[in-house]
């Protein structure tokens, strides 16, 4: 058994040259002015920091902030009793659920999102069917906050559900029999012995939502008619118009988020059991 | 009426201080006959709405996969014309072709390797196997965006030695390192269920090293590996974030033609043909593995009887 540790040495290797060599590199750019990744005029500066006090940036952050916030808050409000529900369910077919889960990331979350984003819109086909019938009836948000949160949360909700109902899943059934036998109504029961059991699924359910929320340029670009500005949205423009400094700037910010989740996890699941 | 219902009433005529019989009525049949009828609608209502939701873009594509009117706006009728139009276009066709040869060579490259490290990882002492599960975490909650233009960094990196890495050794690099962790993940709980004397009896036994992971652990922990294999062909055939910012020299996937398409007529209706072929061999795909599992489980049944 102990033979088979060394097959764990490339991979540490691997992580290690993947993860640390771009960052070092980041931090580099940051400092620095380059024409891309050219570093033969470099010039050693602090100007990218100055940069984080405009507007744009403010606003995208603060919309980051905001739309990832509300969007798991509403995964969380839609998915843990939808995935109480399944677990208490008499007939258990775990692989079903997952399975009809995850069958609609198999449509391309791009061509989902514009999709959703039509319905969302004036015209439609829906629209153009009820006015032949006489209704003028239309949803019209494509482009505001509202359908970008409504946008994310249909593409992230999955990822909310999964690790919850896997720590549900889990929870031993006697549990809940000896809470009602020790005289403890089905409310007390839910907050005595489902709640703390599930915090695991929640959290990694919390960070699997936010994290790509936080972070996400095409949701909001399809579904905010490019009009919202976001974190994501400022990274990938500083990185089209070659501003690779500025860019890995803002990326070092949502880093940090990252590192402040990772630690989260690490906490509450060593064993990595609810990423999946 | 039930006793406790004009046992209610009478409390109410008689004494209007004393609410506690009310309160009892309420409590004891209301949230009974609450519990029994209103709660499994609601419960019902609740399971289709978020279906719904999940499902309406998916509904939305399969329509828009038979309509006749290429603009997106109106229902013209239905048509099949658009099925046949899916190798038509040269840039569309090479985008799903690219795709697949990304999506087949990452889930064969990380599955190996994936099965591997998670083999080794499995063997570390514990607090080193907990580290080493963070570092492995690190790809899997990383920000893609993050992802993808480290990536870049790193590869850009290499330009001087190789000036045309960027394209497909790129992407798949790319794919095989953000799916090695979820291979990873679904390999070692197999892993802890298994016996861990059971290499070791192996090589005991005269068998080689090779033959003891080949033979004893591969078979023990296959349901982790092939879930492995699966998640990782899904990640890279959906993924949009890592494949556009790793990916250069004109070698496009699904998601970069889309991005590029969006808004503009060159985003041909052929490709909602494509998407909903793709759901539909998903669905079928679905249809048999359950159809597999409840044989599997009916037989062992059989088996315990």
């Amino acid at each position: 058994m102990n033979k088979l540790k060394r097959f764990s040495l490339p991979y540490l290797i691997l992580l290690l040259v993947f993860i640390a060599i771009p960052m070092i590199t980041m931090i580099a750019l940051s400092f620095m002015t380059t024409e891309g990744m050219h570093f033969s005029n470099a010039v050693f500066t602090f100007a990218n920091f100055s940069r984080l006090t405009e507007i744009s940036v403010i606003v995208g952050l603060w919309n980051s902030l905001k739309y990832a916030t509300i969007a798991t808050l509403a995964c969380l409000a839609i998915g843990y009793p939808l995935a109480y529900i399944f677990s208490r369910s008499k007939n258990k077919n775990g692989f079903l659920i997952t399975l009809l889960l995850v069958l609609p990331m198999w449509s391309n979350i791009l061509l989902r999102t514009n999709a959703l984003g039509y319905f969302f819109s004036a015209n439609n086909m829906i629209t153009g069917l009820l006015s032949q019938i006489g209704i003028n009836w239309s949803i019209d948000i494509k482009g505001t906050g509202l359908s970008v949160v409504i946008g994310l949360i249909m593409v992230y909700l999955p990822f909310m559900i999964l690790p919850i109902y896997t720590v549900l899943d889990k929870i031993d059934t006697s549990l809940y029999d000896a809470s009602s036998d020790l005289g403890g109504d089905p409310i007390r029961t839910f907050k005595k012995v489902t709640i703390p059991l599930s915090l695991k699924g929640v959290t990694t359910g919390i960070i699997l939502v936010f994290l790509p929320c936080f972070s996400g340029f095409a949701v909001p670009r399809i579904m905010g008619n490019e009009k919202i500005v976001m974190l994501g949205t400022i990274i990938e423009d500083n990185f089209i118009y070659m501003d690779y400094n500025f860019g890995s700037l803002i990326s070092m910010l949502l880093i940090f988020a990252i590192v402040i989740a990772l630690f989260v996890i690490s906490k509450v699941d060593k064993e990595g059991e609810t990423l999946l | 009426m039930s006793e406790q219902e004009m046992q209610s009433i009478a409390a109410l005529n008689y004494n209007d201080v004393n609410l506690t019989w009310l309160y009892r009525f309420f409590h004891r049949n209301h949230v009974a006959k609450f519990n029994k009828v209103f709660l499994p609608i609601l419960k019902v209502v609740f399971i289709a709405f978020v279906f719904l939701v999940l499902y309406l873009p998916v509904i939305l594509i399969a329509v828009q996969s038979v309509n006749n009117s290429a603009d997106p706006a109106s229902f013209g009728g239905l048509t099949l014309q658009w099925y046949t139009e899916i190798f038509k276009y040269r840039s569309l066709r090479s985008a799903i072709l690219d795709t697949l040869l990304v999506a087949f060579l990452t889930l064969i490259i990380s599955t190996v390797l994936g099965t591997l490290f998670a083999i080794g990882i499995h063997a570390l002492e514990k607090k080193k196997r907990q580290k080493f599960i963070i570092l492995n975490n690190i790809p899997l909650v990383n920000a893609e965006i993050v992802t993808g233009i480290s990536l870049m960094l790193l590869f850009s990196l290499l330009l001087p030695i190789f000036p045309s890495i960027f394209g497909l050794p790129t992407m798949l690099i790319a794919h095989v390192f953000f799916t090695l962790p979820y291979v990873v993940l679904s390999v070692l709980p197999k892993l802890s269920e298994l016996d861990a004397n059971m290499y070791d009896a192996a090589v005991d036994l005269g068998d080689s090293p090779i033959k003891a992971l080949s033979k004893v652990i591969v078979p023990a922990i296959w349901p982790g590996i092939i879930a492995g294999a699966m998640l990782a062909f899904t990640m890279s055939i959906d993924d949009f974030v890592i494949s556009y910012y790793t990916t250069g020299n004109g070698f496009n996937n699904i998601s970069i033609w889309i991005y590029s398409s969006i808004g503009k007529t060159s985003l041909k209706p052929a490709i909602y043909a494509y998407s909903t072929i793709v759901t539909l061999l998903a669905s079928a795909f679905i249809v048999v593995a359950i159809l597999w599992n409840n044989h599997k489980r009916k037989a062992g049944t059989k088996i315990e009887k």
